[in-house]
């Protein structure tokens, strides 16, 4: 049992790589259960795990929120003055 | 377009640019955080509708169209940026001691705010958020920014940045043990 504990045993590290791994592709079982494990005893991987998250959601939104539209005339008169003419 | 002849294209392209040239700008201006890169982007843009517009045959509203045509332009742009960067080491001893656990002063603590849409919402916050993006060595920003722009799944990302997932999923990994520490220093402790 011991020695099976220590198999599945992670470091902070590793369990902190794992943590985003799991964010963009599927784990392996054996991930996974490490995984459990060291976040059910690890209360710094456990809140990484959670702000790796928040994170995602926050570059989510960053990304898709619309923006108050910018004028910007010079760059509208210079695609007109550079567009193939005949 | 009806009408194939080069200069009602060109008259139509001109009120495309009037009807929509600020909306593309200030759109890649957000997602590339750089003026003159966004300008080029959005002119490149509007000549490539030129160059495509009989392929347009008003199958779908013009500024969808103009847009599509956008967001690949700016996925290219990440593309480069991301493979004219070498890459970049950045030792984890930072994080980490030589027993893999997390350093004393850097152990992530729970984040307090008081809701999350509160703070998606929040100008201040998101100019934050984008100050410790830009503070990310280039290739990793790239590879950050390429994976929200479009709803990409892994393995197109891997396969248009040809790079294997398992470098890739580090790359993120780094990308955010940095983000979360920029925004623990400049948001969440103050």
């Amino acid at each position: 049992m011991k020695k099976l504990m220590h198999i599945l045993m992670l470091s902070c590290k590793k369990a902190s790589e794992l943590i985003d791994k799991k964010l963009l592709v599927k784990l392996s079982v054996k991930e996974n259960m490490m995984l459990q494990i060291h976040t059910g005893m690890c209360d710094a991987c456990k809140s990484y795990q959670k702000q790796s998250k928040t994170i995602d959601k926050l570059l989510e939104n960053y990304f898709a929120n619309p923006q108050a539209t910018i004028q910007n005339i010079e760059l509208k008169e210079r695609i007109i003055e550079d567009l193939p003419k005949e | 377009m009806q009408d194939n002849s080069a200069n009602s294209t060109s008259k139509e392209i001109e009120n495309w640019v009037y009807l929509f040239s600020d909306e593309l700008f200030t759109w890649a201006f957000y997602k590339t955080s750089n003026k003159e890169v966004a300008e080029d982007l959005v002119q490149e843009t509007f000549l490539a509708a030129f160059q495509k517009a009989d392929s347009f045959e008003n199958k779908s509203e013009p500024k969808t169209w103009l847009f599509s045509i956008l967001k690949n332009k700016i996925a290219d742009h990440f593309r480069k940026v991301y493979r004219n960067n070498s890459k970049i080491e950045i030792s984890l001893e930072y994080f980490f001691d030589e027993n893999e656990n997390w350093i004393e002063n850097q152990k992530p603590k729970n984040w307090e705010f008081d809701d999350e849409k509160h703070l998606l919402d929040n100008v201040e916050f998101n100019q934050t958020l984008k100050n410790c993006l830009q503070k990310l060595p280039e290739k990793w920003n790239a590879s950050i920014i390429y994976k929200f722009i479009e709803e990409k799944n892994a393995d197109q990302i891997c396969q248009e940045l040809e790079i294997s997932p398992t470098n890739y999923w580090q790359i993120l990994h780094r990308s955010k043990l940095q983000l979360r520490k920029c925004l623990e220093l400049n948001w969440f402790k103050k």
